[in-house]
């Protein structure tokens, strides 16, 4: 009798547990996944400009909030997203947001002549042999990280990303740095 | 005495076999690749290690793990560079040690308590007695016997 006590008590809590995670779980957004690399310094790179004009290095922008994002011109989500990213970068023109594009497994032919096409005029470099996706876990393009002016990666969007989300991460991080 | 002998020395050729052939032996760097991207995950496949996806960023990812392996690096530093990117997720096999590693934890824990409730029942309970039959009950018993058997014949 105890025992079938114990045990309808632990069917109850096993059955709140699921519930209670499966909530957690549907609350969470998808496209803001926090694996990896989220929360912890954004690795280091330095890499070819894709307009040929030199190297760029993450570490030319400390004491920015950096927006990267990795895209590429096969990437049909890429070019939906492309006319906010554009006036997002427009919106923080000369300020102290910087955007940055990383080409995702594409030539650097293509890759250019997607960034004429789409009007693209922020800094993009070239990511040939993927080691600066695969030390930023990049599932594929789009992808789109906020770095604070600390360094440290503080948002991550899967999937294609709208202007509102962009601001939003960038004010945050700009209140953060006035703090 | 002399059967004695050959067989101890047969013995002693079969353990001498068996620590030769069980001794660890240095794997060789492309031994090494291929034990790690069988560990690891494919991110662009589905349940495919690297090793097995002919995808592009498996490509890329086997030739990063041959450089870091050329590096010197262990397979443990190779492992976590990857888990600092992606996450436990990007092991095929959960390690034990972590959140994770539920997923090796719960099976086990699932079959204790269905062991001790199992234990608990037999010990505890003492099985329920089949009711007598009433005499009324054992009458027409008794009766539909005779009316089958005087129906043979």
């Amino acid at each position: 009798m105890i025992l079938s006590r114990a045990l309808r008590i632990a069917i109850v809590v096993a059955m709140l547990g699921l519930v209670v995670t499966l909530a957690l779980a549907f609350r969470r957004d998808p496209h803001d996944i926090r694996t990896g690399t989220v929360g912890k310094p954004a690795p280091a790179f330095t890499a070819d400009r894709l307009d040929g004009a030199g190297r760029l290095s993450l570490s030319d922008y400390t004491g920015k909030v950096v927006v990267m994002n990795f895209f590429a011109s096969w990437c049909l989500p890429c070019t939906q997203e492309n006319p906010a990213l554009v006036r997002v970068y427009e919106r923080y023109r000369g300020s102290d947001v910087v955007m940055l594009g990383v080409v995702y497994q594409e030539s650097r032919d293509s890759a250019l002549s997607y960034v004429k096409r789409m009007g693209i005029s922020w800094p993009a470099i070239t990511d040939d042999d993927g080691r600066v996706a695969l030390s930023y876990g990049v599932f594929g393009p789009p992808e789109t990280f906020f770095i604070g002016p600390d360094g440290v990666i503080a948002g991550r969007h899967i999937g294609p990303i709208d202007e509102t989300t962009l601001i939003t991460g960038i004010e945050a991080l700009r209140r953060e740095a006035t703090r | 005495m002399r059967t004695r002998v050959v067989i101890a020395a047969a013995l002693l050729a079969i353990a001498a076999a068996l620590v030769l052939a069980a001794r660890p032996h240095e794997a060789t760097a492309e031994e090494r690749v291929d034990r790690i991207t069988t560990e690891l995950r494919c991110p662009v496949c589905q349940g495919l290690s690297v090793k097995d996806s002919p995808s592009e960023t498996a490509r890329q990812m086997r030739n990063l793990v041959a450089e870091r392996v050329r590096e010197g690096k262990t397979d443990a530093e190779i492992e976590a560079e990857f888990r600092a990117a992606y996450g436990d997720w990007v092991l095929l096999s959960p390690p034990v040690a972590s959140w994770s590693g539920l997923v090796w934890l719960a099976p086990l824990a699932v079959i204790g308590a269905g062991f001790i409730l199992a234990t608990a029942r037999v010990r505890g309970g003492t099985p329920a007695r089949a009711a007598e039959p009433t005499a009324a009950q054992v009458a027409a018993l008794r009766e539909r016997v005779a009316r089958d058997e005087a129906a043979d014949g």
